[in-house]
């Protein structure tokens, strides 16, 4: 089985958020308003940070990209009660909107920030968007028919992308990627499987110094970062 | 002992007029809750920098004043001491009131309640790693045990209820525990991870759990006209005294380590940042200063006006140290990556205070006041008035209805 990651490479990425747009209208994900977005009450699958070092003049920015880290030790799968976020085989962490209570506890768990509470229910006629038919073949919730308030959201991987892709035979990481993957104008991402020497991802994570974020917590994730 | 114990007659204009108002807000608190079952949890002050907000506080504090109260009723049912057998009845009941409405207040923070029972499929839909799904099973066990309980203490079995009683005393420290468990198993935050929390909840639990049962006990007394036992209050003020030093010795200790530990931003934020005011003024002030010097006191610790006093504080204050740890506990942005992180993922967060959700807390805590006082009315739950035990009941209308001024 393969085990999904991604590298993101820091010196190619211009912070220009096209992933964070691409990955909400992949996903179908709401946008929202500006108070909102002060609030910290959007929901954003992806987000990009502005991480700023030292003051003016000696100052440098970095933009880091950050969707959901799919760790190896996921600190929300283990404090969900009610089994609604789960660790796939190919390792990537999903959420299970028809299990999900909304008590909350995994936001809390997070530490890197990745997971949204849906607040309001979605203006279904301003973000419409059809509907794929559902895939029964897939067990889980995806493709969902409608949002709805009070359930836990976060990145997917895309994984309709790659189990579509991967019942066509095409190769997963250069054919299919996952939509803010596919956005980059900068091509700053790569996707494929870690465990494969052979992969995208395991060369470009052979070429530098790569790292992840917080390495200290244990939570291992599998998203990989290049540095600037 | 049957005898022993009372009902409120519950006829007097207070009564009535109490259970009236209390009525009338808790529908104010459905209200509320339907309002954000329909149009979300945008209704409530939490976003995703600090997700849990006003009912989580209240869930642990009630949980806290429920276990604690309960711990007290074995004093009479587990370790007989006698003189303060007239307020047990009163503690358990007053536990059961409190776990139920700890119970409510985290079934309307859930996002979607309906899915409540999920919360109780234990080993089968649960994920037992989960402090959430541990904890279903201590509160669920806990209200049917001290129900139990409360059902042996009713019927006067004294074997039984005090093995009931020791039962479900070991419960209430697991139920506390485990709920300071929630927080302090949580690596992702800084200020909440410590192995420490669970005792914390625990010494506060016990803490606010006695100060409470001085309030409610004095209250009841008094408004329904019944003497009051000095020396009982006295004692239970001493004991009030020494659980609030071990909370305080607990409170220090926690922030001590936090401060030693290479990440202490987020300490350093907790004690002196913008929202310190509530630890030292509300939390520390009113928790533990306040109570403390009326308790030393050599005078004041004497009088039952001062005692009230310093157990109110304690109630409030204890109250103000959840709200701390949960809402700004959880405001200190969480560092991704080294540096300072710009715009609103390195802001600290936010917390609105929104009607509904107030609306919401003040319907639970009026809902339970509304609940003990029908138990109060149908279960035979407080001490009798001494100066009618030895006369016949139909002695004189007049006094008697003067006498059944109940509690408001």
């Amino acid at each position: 089985m393969a085990r999904w990651g991604m590298v993101i490479d820091l010196d190619k990425c211009t912070g220009c958020q096209a992933c964070t747009v691409a990955c909400k209208e992949e996903n179908n994900v709401p946008y929202g308003s500006p108070r909102e977005n002060r609030q910290r009450t959007e929901i954003y699958w992806n987000k990009v940070i502005a991480v700023s070092r030292g003051e003016y003049p000696s100052v440098n920015i970095e933009m880091i990209p950050m969707p959901c880290m799919h760790c190896d030790n996921p600190p929300c799968v283990q404090v969900c009660p009610a089994k609604a976020t789960f660790i796939r085989e190919d390792g990537i962490v999903v959420q299970n909107f028809r299990r999900c209570i909304g008590c909350k506890y995994c936001i809390v768990a997070c530490p890197y920030g990745v997971r949204n509470f849906n607040y309001k229910e979605q203006a279904e006629e301003k973000y419409h968007r059809p509907d794929p038919p559902p895939d029964r073949s897939v067990i889980g919730p995806w493709p969902f028919p409608t949002r709805t308030h009070g359930v836990v959201e976060k990145c997917t991987f895309c994984f309709h992308r790659i189990d579509a892709g991967l019942k066509e035979n095409k190769t997963i990481g250069t054919e299919v990627v996952p939509a803010c993957v596919e956005s980059c104008p900068a091509k700053a991402r790569f996707f494929g499987d870690l465990d494969d020497p052979e992969s995208i991802v395991s060369q470009q994570v052979a070429t530098r110094g790569s790292f992840t974020l917080k390495e200290g917590k244990g939570t291992h994730p599998k998203v990989h970062y290049l540095p600037k | 002992m049957a005898s022993d114990f009372v009902t409120i007659e519950g006829k007097s204009k207070n009564y009535r007029a109490a259970v009236i108002v209390f009525g009338i807000l808790a529908l104010i608190g459905l209200i509320c809750f339907a309002l954000s079952y329909v149009f979300g949890h945008q209704l409530f002050g939490s976003s995703n920098t600090i997700p849990w907000g006003m009912p989580i506080v209240l869930a642990i504090y009630l949980i806290g004043l429920s276990a604690g109260s309960l711990i007290l009723s074995s004093l009479t049912y587990v370790f007989g001491k006698e003189e303060f057998r007239p307020i047990a009845r009163m503690a358990v009941l007053l536990a059961i009131v409190l776990i139920f409405g700890a119970m409510i207040s985290i079934a309307v923070d859930l996002g979607r309640p309906e899915k409540f029972w999920r919360l109780f499929m234990f080993f089968y839909l649960n994920n037992m790693t989960s402090m959430f799904a541990i904890n279903g099973i201590l509160y669920g066990g806990y209200f049917v045990i001290s129900l139990v309980y409360m059902g042996i203490i009713l019927a006067n079995q004294k074997q039984a209820s005090r093995f009931m009683g020791i039962l479900a005393v070991c419960w209430a420290v697991l139920v506390h525990m485990g709920t300071g468990a929630i927080f302090g198993f949580v690596a992702a935050r800084e200020t909440w991870f410590s192995p420490i929390k669970p005792l914390e909840f625990l010494s506060a639990a016990l803490a606010s759990g006695l100060a409470l049962l001085i309030v409610v006990t004095l209250l009841t007394l008094k408004l329904s006209g019944r003497s009051i036992n000095k020396g009982m209050i006295a004692s239970l003020a001493n004991m009030l005294r020494m659980f609030i030093i071990l909370l305080f010795i607990l409170i220090v200790v926690d922030k001590l380590t936090h401060l030693y530990e290479p990440a202490r931003d987020a300490t350093i934020f907790m004690l002196a940042g913008e929202y310190a005011w509530i630890f030292w003024v509300l939390q520390i002030g009113l928790a533990v200063v306040l109570p403390l010097a009326i308790l030393f006191h050599a005078k004041l610790n004497k009088t039952i006006k001062w005692i009230t006093v310093a157990s109110v504080s304690v109630v409030i204050g204890i109250f103000f140290e959840r709200y701390y740890l949960v809402i700004p506990g959880s405001a200190y942005p969480l560092h991704f990556y080294p540096g300072k992180i710009e715009g609103v993922y390195g802001a600290v967060g936010t917390f609105q205070i929104m009607p509904a959700e107030m609306g919401l807390s003040l319907g639970i805590l009026a809902l339970l006041a509304l609940l003990f006082l029908l138990a109060l009315r149908y279960l035979e739950a407080l001490p009798p008035k001494p100066m009618e035990s030895p006369q016949p009941t139909a002695a004189s209308p007049a006094p008697s209805a003067s006498a059944t001024q109940t509690t408001g």
